[in-house]
């Protein structure tokens, strides 16, 4: 076990290592463009996400089809704070449209930096915790909190783009700059390197914070849950508060991740908010590995690095295909994974090999 | 008197859109404990199906049994579907069964390659299907107005209804059915073929979904979305009804649907949507069961 554990972190730290790398290699000419950085920097805040799901569906078995919304809220909260910025305080162009003379109140929070960094948090914590609770007190679990997780997003993915003077509809909020200003093009090179360190300090913290739960009685517990819910109740535990406790944490961890998402992107959309959004982060666990957290960093990774490079040009349509084959065949024959391959198959079919020789 | 006669048609003939939808998945998902999030896509095919029927028809056959064409394609679109889902449980859902979360997730691998598939053959862009001459107009009752198309799609629902009915609770294939679904090891013993009965049974219920699909292509463009926007509500219906009961399939369908209609007169279409939910959520706070549950004394259902 000891041992498993060392090798996970192992990879983690080969992971970190290669993004730190990685501003180096476009300073030294090696990597041509600097958008490809700035993507990894997305890709840091998709792996944050993925450490959260994994959290809850890998650890716990709690199936949430709706974390695109705690990601959206974070990734909201932090461009209000943004769109803000770029504006000076005064209204957007489409609260304009909307008929608005002054900010609306919703709005008003997020001209202070550390209050909009305090809701950022929050918002969505307080929305996690309030639906965990009565979801899990009364005891709904499996396929059923699945469904009604994604009833949910769909209901806020249509209040967001209803309410366009508010939110900026389907367009959502767009112009915006980083935290530190522009990060785009040569000239603001320092900058983009100082976020994308930054962003790369969350996501060891994050990971170090989730293997610090996991490997302690917590994290058992939560394996407990997820093998047999009635056994861990009639042990004594209070499941629903662990469940409840457990999802906060990777709605924040959501949170977190949209906000560090929206300083790369420049903008955030109602996109982010849709099911099929949150169930492709899904796609990023289940095929790193669920159940331990460095998969899910390596599933958000290599997922997304395939999507950028194929998404544009003559693979689109293929890529689409091997997407879904690929997340069948992984929900079908490798339950662990890529983790899973490595961890479980490749010793056993090393050792068929080796016996078949033998014989 | 008018706009009140207005806003109940509209209500019944939501919730029947609603419940045609959501009647494959009652069968799946109600029956079968199946999660198929590719269930709107097979909505999808069935739609695609009677755009493709409409053109052959126009290519080959004179004009004056044009009209003809909605009754073929709806024969077209219920054994496409009946066949894909038969291919589907063959080989990826009979894989899964007791892994309910894991069929969930496989079966949207499924939807990701079926809606490339019909951007690739049919395009980005929606197409419009050409209603039948008979479903134009509608009839005129003092000062208010009924299109045929609403009132087909009803009767389509009425007709799906007494089908699954009678194939449920009538028919000897529907005892079997429900025998495997109650006890399957029981069921076995008694000498049914369960994986058979697994098969139809899930072919069936998307076989209802084609039905469904024809039935959407008259309300609208097609396109390799339309699934995605009636999935959720459909969803949300049969677990607000009570999972593994008809009659509450058909309760739910029917409170969402007027509960939207109700909703959107006072403010817009998407707010309503999202009003309609959280107070579906809420209400599943205190039945968590759904409406009509089933009584049982399992610890884990």
């Amino acid at each position: 076990m000891k041992l498993k554990n060392r090798g996970y972190h192992i990879c983690f730290a080969v992971i970190v290592i290669i993004l730190a790398l990685t501003p180096l290699l476009l300073s030294a000419g090696v990597i041509s463009s600097s958008s490809f950085v700035l993507f990894l920097g997305k890709c840091i805040a998709f792996s944050i996400v993925a450490i959260g799901l994994d959290l809850i569906w890998g650890y716990t078995g709690i199936l949430s089809l709706g974390h695109g919304l705690y990601f959206a809220l974070g990734g909201y909260a932090m461009a209000m704070f943004l769109k803000l910025k770029a504006t000076d305080g005064n209204i957007t162009s489409f609260m304009q449209t909307g008929g608005m003379t002054e900010l609306p109140l919703i709005w008003r929070p997020f001209l202070s930096a550390p209050f909009a960094m305090i809701l950022v948090i929050a918002v969505p914590a307080v929305l996690a915790g309030v639906i965990g609770f009565f979801i899990f007190r009364n005891r709904i679990k499996g396929v059923y909190f699945s469904i009604i997780s994604q009833a949910l997003t769909w209901a806020a993915y249509s209040l967001f783009t209803g309410l366009q003077s508010y939110t900026g509809g389907n367009v959502g909020i767009t112009e915006i700059t980083s935290l530190l200003g522009s990060i785009k093009g040569d000239s603001n090179r320092g900058k983009m390197f100082i976020m994308f360190y930054s962003s790369l300090a969350i996501l060891v913290l994050i990971y170090v914070l989730s293997g610090f739960l996991t490997q302690r009685k917590f994290g058992k517990l939560l394996i407990a849950i997820r093998d047999g819910e009635n056994r861990t109740y009639f042990s004594g535990y209070c499941v629903s508060r662990y469940k409840n406790f457990i999802y906060v944490l990777s709605a924040v961890f959501a949170a977190i991740a949209g906000a560090v998402f929206v300083n790369f992107n420049g903008s955030i959309t109602p996109a982010q908010m849709t099911i099929s959004y949150s169930i492709t982060m899904l796609i990023w666990v289940a095929v790193g590995g669920r159940g331990t957290l460095v998969g899910a960093v390596l599933g958000a990774f290599l997922i997304n690095i395939c999507d950028y490079n194929f998404s544009s040009g003559t693979m689109v349509e293929i890529w689409q295909y091997i997407l879904g084959a690929i997340f069948v065949l992984t929900i079908l024959f490798f339950k662990g994974g890529l983790v899973g391959i490595v961890r479980d198959q490749l010793p056993e079919w090393t050792k068929k090999l080796i016996r078949g020789e033998v014989e | 008197m008018t706009q009140f006669v207005n806003t109940v048609f509209n209500c019944v003939s939501l919730s029947s859109i609603i419940l045609l939808t959501s009647l494959g998945l009652a069968i799946t998902f109600g029956l079968m404990k199946v999660i198929n999030m590719a269930h709107g896509e097979f909505l999808m095919i069935g739609a695609y199906m009677t755009y493709v029927v409409q053109n052959f028809f126009e290519k080959f056959f004179p004009e004056s049994i044009f009209s003809l064409y909605y009754f073929f394609s709806l024969i077209a679109a219920f054994a496409v579907t009946f066949f894909f889902g038969a291919v589907l449980e063959r080989f990826v859902i009979s894989r899964l069964y007791g892994r309910e979360v894991d069929s969930l997730l496989a079966t949207w691998g499924i939807s990701i390659i079926l809606q490339q598939a019909a951007r690739s053959v049919f395009g980005m862009q929606g197409v419009n299907v050409k209603a039948p001459s008979f479903l134009d107009g509608g009839i005129s009752i003092g000062s208010c107005t009924f299109s045929y198309n609403r009132i087909f799609i009803l009767c389509m629902v009425i007709l799906c209804m007494v089908l699954v009915w009678y194939i449920m609770y009538q028919s000897n294939f529907g005892k079997q059915m429900r025998a495997v679904m109650q006890n399957r090891a029981m069921a076995q013993c008694m000498g049914i073929n369960s994986r058979k009965v697994d098969m139809i049974t899930f072919s069936f219920g998307s076989g209802l979904a084609g039905l469904a699909g024809c039935s959407v292509a008259l309300l609208g463009s097609i396109d390799s979305t339309i699934g995605q926007s009636y999935i959720v509500n459909s969803f949300i219906a049969v677990v607000l009804g009570g999972v593994g009961k008809l009659l509450g399939t058909v309760l739910g369908s029917s409170i969402i649907g007027s509960a939207s209609i109700g909703i959107e007169n006072y403010t817009s279409a998407s707010i309503a949507k999202a009003a309609v939910l959280l107070i579906v959520i809420v209400v599943l706070q205190f039945r968590p069961q759904g409406l009509f549950t089933v009584k049982s004394r399992k610890l884990d259902e």
